[in-house]
């Protein structure tokens, strides 16, 4: 496998330098639109229906969480987090937590870190099932066979949220991951149910595949599409499916392993292109993987605490006074990470400063680069096959 | 004056079926989509949902007609009633059956063609003069792949033409009938020109695979982005009235018209035109989108081609097969 | 809408046909067919941003589907009659809501769906929030959760069907005052449906969203010198990055924190740590520290900034490098730009956030606030409810 290849634009290209003569329309994309996978605006200059130059404008949900968890106690922010990226709030919970847990010193015991793992993974196809719905809307249309398959994806997402909602009592925004483990513990049947909607859901991957990846008209919209250089992606700080598609072999579930991913052989998807058609194959490659961890895993959960952290009773009853830490995890979208100063607040309950290091952030960065030369039309491909979650994005 | 008797004799009450045809279908196509898509689709109104179409049309009526400060007043205002109108005025030469047939013109694929080229008009009018950028490009878009596709469909509709030696849609139905139907006999050229014709016909009526100038997921929704209640009413429903005939003018041409056994002439039309137009659903609800290049090099490197050779057989095989 | 005489409009037709003996009871009919046709196509224009927005999806989809009452989500406000408010409304977005809001023909229904839309939730305080939606668009029915499930959304919807039916019918009832409670559930600010509101909060309101639909371009920042840097060939990683660090000034490594590099070695540092494999900028993370005083006033230490910089390596055994730079407010410090292109967006928020200046970068402008907000928010100094007018 080859790191991909492609010419780099400028991303601050001056228009008057662009052809004299030609007529240069602006069109705004967004902040409210079909395709934009929530609040996000681009302006778009456009030569015809060619895409000049790409200026995108974020913010428009950035809703203060970094200046929130200042505020908080260390208690009081998992649930906060969930709604950053909330296509899969599992992610950010385990990710704030890792770091805390870092901070403190603290070993998660054996069980709930299998817990964790089983739950990250599930996510992670909740998660790319939206994706994948998504995406055939922004190919397909929402009067057209995109709907199809965003509702057939939806349909299969909903029992992976049952699932959840057996354990949590939460569709999201779950709040099941503590300091120093779980809060929730699965309860007796649930490794059944698990394995029954695996078997749905594996069932009807076929399904799925057949109307995006052997689809002539998907192969035509994407392939050769978006080509996002290999080393311009790890420059930007881009990870998860987008950096591998690009021909970079990167996962940390298998290169820093955290959670149970070292006793787990985590086979890391990758694709060569760096096009559109790659970040789907990854991804579609990716949700089977991920449905084989979880089933190799659900039986084999051992028994044990599932938190390893004393009760917690009160919400100023962490205190760390100083450190710095940065602790890292892939969630579906690459490396969630979290970056704490201990040591605000009265008593050191709170962070000084906590920032969180948001995937699709850097996934967003890409588009200046990837936009020009494009369609309006393939705009809206690229931007869906980057996946980007403005909550993370704007925070 | 008996031809005006005529029309209206003939034409009230097909206006009245199309526009019934057209609710109905479009109950049809929310609960053939919702069972694709494991749905139930409409319930609540009437049994199983089907007074839903009424339910829409009764709400746009009490909708505020706005019309944007920039945009240009009248252009904006007709648009809407001559796309309506347009749709409509195909239906005047359809043969339902035998008799039923408001006017029963010499050159009736003629008319079918052009007046299936004006809906042009409209569509780029309403996009100009909504002054809204996405309205703009989907007319443009609009615009180009309506010329593009008139071209093979006007050459694919000149097999049938060439094979009955008329150009009345009533001769070529009663040709069909006395000998056979176009799609079926002689297999080249009639059925590669029926599939191409229907092709065609779905990319004037901007139906998916083919519906790029109203991509929901790039434009919004086209040119009818800043149109409410019954203007975007009129649109709405001027493009199923576009697949109604689009799929009775398909019928007609290669599948024989009102031609069948046991049933009178009526019945067996409009089952014809129903399948079609369930075949274009399916095809909607389970394909995703083209792009606007693809499809002018869908249309100009394949099937421009491929509908002059047909025209070619289609002429070998009166010459040699000794047609009419 | 005159309901006070159970009717849903009045027109001089429409009176002089009912004082006909036996016409009314047609236009009864009529009135209520027009009901009818109103209540059961509800076409939805979602105004989703952001959680919320992913269960009102799944309320659109297969399990719930609310195509069962006849409502269609339409992308356009133009064609819709219900617009569902679902996720948070920042300052940045609310002009846009309110004049999504406007484009909308009446007749017209506004719902809130989750917690955040009914009050702002949690970052109802906030600096860049809009406490409830209600503070500018008149809501008809809330429904409450965070996120509420697709069931809550769908009963909204009914709800909402009621609603209209019973206005149309003349029976609508608005809520009882209580004067007892009003002190107690009364919001800090007035929403739009109370009579005692500040008639001058709706004006600086409109004045802001006027002043979006004006659509200000994104200004453009000059071209910059430099360009965006050149791809490097990979080069094995060598372990002695201790010597490195030590070479480019680092005098200790502290056991709980990244090392601290002096301000002028920091560029260098950072192109020789990529020529060595760490080719992933990963994290750029500035931090604010007041200045401290003592009792007298004193400067005891000068306010200072630090920013942290962490680099990866790729593939197998993936190391993480992190270092800090320490300097004191006024000045800057050299931007990344010309080593990673990642630098653009991730220092551009730093000094959106914190107020970081770059030197050398070549778009310094706002990337997440709005371009006119004063001040930046993630500076210690700053109050997490500062003011942003003119929500609050």
């Amino acid at each position: 496998m080859s790191v991909v290849k492609a010419k780099r634009q400028n991303p601050h290209f001056r228009l008057d330098l662009y052809e004299p003569e030609a007529d240069l329309m602006v069109l705004n994309f967004g902040p409210q639109h079909p395709s934009t996978h929530g609040v996000f605006r681009m302006q778009l200059h456009l030569d015809g229906e060619k895409i000049v130059k790409a200026v995108p404008d974020l913010g428009y949900l950035h809703r203060g969480v970094e200046k929130l968890c200042e505020r908080l106690t260390y208690v009081q922010i998992t649930p906060i987090v969930d709604k950053n990226d909330y296509v899969s709030p599992m992610h950010n919970e385990q990710a704030i937590n890792m770091a805390f847990e870092k901070l403190l010193g603290i070993e998660v015991p054996r069980r709930a870190r299998y817990l964790r793992t089983i739950f990250a993974e599930l996510q992670r196809m909740a998660s790319h099932l939206l994706w994948l719905g998504t995406f055939a809307l922004d190919l397909g249309g929402a009067i057209g066979g995109g709907a199809s398959v965003f509702l057939h994806c939806f349909r299969e997402r909903e029992l992976i949220l049952d699932l959840f909602e057996e354990v949590t009592g939460a569709r999201f925004h779950y709040n099941t991951h503590t300091i120093g483990g779980n809060r929730h513990d699965i309860t007796p049947g649930w490794a059944q149910s698990v394995k029954s909607a695996l078997a749905v859901i594996e069932s009807r991957i076929p399904e799925y595949e057949s109307i995006t990846l052997s689809n002539g008209i998907f192969f035509e919209r994407t392939k050769g599409i978006g080509v996002l250089d290999g080393e311009l992606a790890l420059e930007l700080g881009i990870t998860g499916p987008i950096l591998r598609a690009s021909g970079v072999d990167h996962d940390l579930r298998r290169d820093a392993p955290y959670h149970a991913y070292d006793e787990i052989e985590v086979k890391v998807a990758s694709a060569e292109g760096g096009d559109c058609w790659a970040r789907s194959v990854v991804r579609l490659a990716e949700l089977r993987e991920s449905l084989r961890i979880v089933r190799a895993l659900v039986d084999a959960v051992p028994e044990g605490p599932i938190c390893g952290y004393k009760p917690i009773k009160l919400v100023g009853q962490v205190k760390i006074p100083s450190g710095q830490v940065y602790s890292a995890m892939e969630s579906s979208r690459g490396e969630l990470g979290t970056y704490v100063i201990a040591g605000g607040g009265e008593g050191n309950v709170s962070p000084y400063r906590l920032k969180i290091r948001p995937p699709s952030f850097h996934a967003l960065s890409a588009l200046p680069y990837l936009l020009p030369g494009h369609m309006v039309a393939d705009a809206v491909v690229i931007l869906g096959s980057l996946d980007p979650i403005m909550g993370e994005v704007d925070r | 004056m008996s031809g005006l008797l005529h029309g209206l004799l003939y034409g009230l009450p097909i206006i009245t079926v199309v526009l019934t045809v057209t609710a109905l279908g479009l109950w049809f196509e929310r609960k053939f989509a919702a069972r694709i898509q494991s749905r139930k689709g409409p319930t609540m109104v009437g049994p199983a949902g089907i007074l839903q179409p009424l339910a829409d049309v009764v709400k746009m009526l009490q909708k505020e007609q706005l019309t944007p400060a920039s945009a240009d007043r009248v252009l904006f205002e007709l648009a809407p009633i001559l796309c309506g109108a347009f749709a409509v005025a195909t239906a005047a030469v359809v043969p339902f059956s035998p008799t039923v047939v408001a006017a029963d013109l010499d050159i009736g694929v003629l008319y079918v063609l052009a007046v299936n080229a004006l809906v042009l008009i409209p569509v780029w009018m309403g996009g100009w003069s909504s002054n809204n950028k996405f309205a703009l490009i989907g007319a443009m878009r609009a615009v180009a792949q309506s010329v593009s596709y008139s071209v093979p469909m006007v050459l694919s509709a000149l097999v049938p033409v060439i094979l009955a030696g008329s150009m009345s849609l009533s001769d070529i139905v009663r040709y069909q009938a006395e000998h056979h139907w176009f799609a079926l006999w002689p297999t080249i050229p009639g059925l590669p020109a029926f599939v191409l014709f229907f092709l065609s016909s779905l990319a004037e009526a901007n139906r998916i695979p083919f519906d790029i100038p109203e991509a929901e997921s790039e434009l919004i929704a086209g040119i009818t982005t800043e149109y409410t209640g019954m203007k975007f009413g009129l649109f709405y429903m001027a493009e199923y009235i576009h697949t109604v005939i689009a799929s009775a003018v398909a019928s007609v041409l290669f599948l024989g018209g009102w031609d069948g056994p046991f049933y009178p002439g009526l019945h067996w039309m409009v089952l014809k035109t129903l399948l079609l137009f369930a075949s274009i659903y399916w095809v909607r609800w389970s394909l995703l989108r083209f792009r606007s290049d693809q499809l002018m090099t869908l249309c100009w490197k394949w099937l421009v081609p491929a509908s002059l050779l047909l025209v070619m057989a289609a002429a070998l095989f009166v010459k040699v097969g000794g047609g009419h | 809408m005159a309901i006070e005489d159970n009717r849903s409009f009045t027109h001089p037709l429409y009176d002089f046909m009912l004082t006909v003996p036996g016409l009314s009871l047609a236009t009864g009919r009529v009135d209520q067919l027009l009901t009818w046709g109103l209540t059961n196509s509800l076409w939805i224009f979602p105004m989703a941003t952001s959680c919320c927005g992913i269960e009102f999806m799944a309320t659109a989809a297969s399990r719930v589907d609310i195509d069962r009452m006849g409502s269609i989500v339409r992308g356009t406000p133009r064609q819709a009659d219900v617009m569902v408010v679902a996720g948070t409304i920042t300052v940045k977005m609310a002009p846009r809501v309110k004049k999504l809001w406007d484009l909308m023909p009446e007749p017209k229904w506004c719902l809130a769906m989750g917690s955040c839309a009914i009050s702002g939730d949690f970052y109802r305080d906030l600096y860049p929030t809009v406490p409830g939606i209600d503070t500018f668009l008149p809501v008809d029915v809330y429904v409450p959760g965070c996120p509420p499930n697709p069931e809550a959304l769908m009963a909204g919807m009914l709800r909402l069907q009621e609603k209209v039916r019973l206005q149309r019918e003349g029976k609508w009832a608005p809520k009882e005052s209580r004067p007892e409670t009003a002190k107690m559930i009364m919001p800090a600010l007035r929403r739009i449906n109370d009579p005692a509101r500040d008639p001058s909060v709706d004006k600086a309101q409109l004045d802001s969203a006027m002043k979006v639909a004006g659509s200000e371009p994104l200004e453009e920042a000059p071209t910059p010198e430099r360009m965006p840097p050149r791809s490097a060939e990979p080069v094995p990683i060598d372990g002695d990055l201790q010597a490195l660090l030590t070479a480019h000034g680092v005098t200790e490594i502290p056991r709980d924190a990244p090392p601290l590099v002096p301000v002028a070695r920091h560029r260098d540092l950072a192109e020789q740590l990529k020529k060595r494999g760490f080719r992933q900028l990963v994290t750029v993370v500035a931090t604010h520290y007041p200045d401290k005083r003592d009792k007298a006033g004193l400067i005891l230490t000068p306010e200072y900034y630090e920013v942290a910089y962490a680099l990866r390596t790729v593939g197998r055994g993936s190391q993480l490098v992190m270092w800090r730079v320490r300097f004191e407010v006024p000045d800057g410090i050299d931007s990344l730009y010309g080593v990673f292109a990642g630098a653009d967006w991730q220092e551009r928020e730093q000094f959106d956030l914190i107020g970081v200046r770059f030197a050398g970068h070549p778009d310094l402008r706002r990337i997440l606030l709005p371009h006119d907000y004063a001040g930046f928010p993630l500076r210690r100094d700053h109050a997490s409810d500062a003011p942003c007018a003119p929500w609050r």
